[in-house]
């Protein structure tokens, strides 16, 4: 079939509906004037949520630090705790801003991207899980000192330490490209699919996979 | 009702009557079964009026109808709630087909069955891709309403086209 065939299947189906294509207005007139609100409303507010929670969290731990200031170890924990809450507040602030920005008016591809990226949003958390694994002692060591008020740090063995931190410092190169590496761009490697389903779950995944369809879409020639 | 909204409401139906077309179209390529249809009819039609204030005269009325209708559609196929309004708030179809006496139901029927099978089969952006292309969109607007540049859009179409010819010569 060429391009004149389907051309005249597609004016003969026209035509046809143009006969027998009929708009039913009784319950057109029911339609609700007072506009219908979808469910993003409500992502929205619990993304707003997360960003006050991690407002309030990045704030306390910048207090945590100011106030042992002459402590190293509990300064070097609150500042890599303040890290991760910076990250995971910077990227809540940025779902906020996409979900502002769908508006199903615009372009498709454009807002299915923005959509699926706030669908993937779980992937962030997974990521930090991660990144934090060399750094888990900091999570003790400031939570601890807080609330009970112990500083574990004063019984550990000083080498134990030291091996300890170093240890860490190198998990922290692999860790970091992981992070890059978990990403819709790389689902063609094995290992990447398997970790994020791990990690995120099949919701995760499926808009995952869809940013990945799209990005081809986009590019592919 | 005040005379103003009554006159938005009546120009959004008669705009809606223009173009239903476009919405009847859509809704079959994403969905197979009677219910689905109903529902997503609904759903696109709950989105069109919640943008209506927003439309933007820059765009025709079917551009911007089709990027409502598309991403509705889209998302209601690959069962995104959260995305959609999903209100019940009537039962009846509101775009229905009435039986054209004169119509003998033969070739263009089985042809146009195997484009929707056909259609059927693509994945969400290259169903939209398809529908814009039979609808005799230029590359320009296909290109607008998708958000993917004029040569892609090309490309792709060129693609497509071999895929159905094949398809077509199997029967």
């Amino acid at each position: 079939m060429d391009a004149v065939e389907l051309n005249k299947i597609m004016k003969a189906y026209d035509n046809k509906l143009d006969k027998t294509l009929q708009l039913n207005l009784s319950p057109m007139n029911e339609l609700q004037l007072k506009k219908t609100q979808n469910s993003t409303k409500k992502i929205l507010r619990s993304r707003i949520y997360e960003v006050v929670i991690f407002s309030f969290l990045a704030i306390f731990l910048g207090r945590y630090i100011a106030n042992n200031w002459e402590q190293t170890h509990l300064v070097i924990s609150g500042f890599i705790l303040h890290v991760f809450s910076l990250i995971a507040l910077v990227g809540s602030i940025g779902q906020v801003v996409l979900l502002q920005q769908i508006d199903f008016s615009k372009p498709i591809i454009e807002i299915r991207k923005k959509i699926e990226l706030v669908n993937s949003h779980g992937l962030l958390f997974g990521k930090l899980i991660f990144l934090s694994v060399p750094v888990w002692w900091s999570y003790a060591i400031v939570g601890l000192d807080f609330f009970g008020g112990i500083d574990i740090y004063v019984y550990l063995d000083h080498d134990f330490v030291v091996r300890y931190l170093v240890l860490n410092f190198l998990l922290i190169i692999p860790l970091v490209w992981l992070f890059n590496k978990l990403s819709y761009k790389n689902l063609h490697i094995k290992w990447v699919r398997k970790t994020i389903r791990l990690f995120t779950g099949t919701e995760t995944m499926k808009a995952l996979d869809f940013l990945s369809d799209i990005e081809e879409f986009k590019n592919k020639y | 009702m005040s005379p103003m909204k009554e006159n938005k409401k009546e120009e959004f139906l008669s705009t809606i009557d223009t173009h239903k077309k476009i919405i009847y179209k859509v809704v079959n390529s994403y969905c197979k079964n009677k219910e689905d249809r109903k529902d997503l009819e609904q759903e696109i039609i709950i989105q069109l009026w919640n943008s209506f204030d927003k439309y933007n005269a820059e765009y025709k009325y079917s551009t911007w109808m089709y990027r409502i209708a598309l991403n509705v559609a889209i998302s209601f196929y690959r069962k995104e709630k959260k995305w959609l309004v999903i209100n019940d708030f009537y039962n009846q179809d509101s775009i229905y087909t009435i039986e054209d006496q004169n119509d003998n139901k033969t070739e263009l029927d089985q042809n146009i069955k195997l484009l929707q099978e056909y259609i059927n089969k693509l994945n969400e952006l290259n169903k939209a891709l398809m529908l814009l292309y039979l609808e005799e969109k230029t590359y320009d607007e296909i290109a607008e309403i998708l958000g993917i540049s004029k040569t892609n859009v090309a490309t792709k179409i060129s693609r497509l086209k071999l895929k159905l010819k094949k398809e077509f010569k199997k029967i």
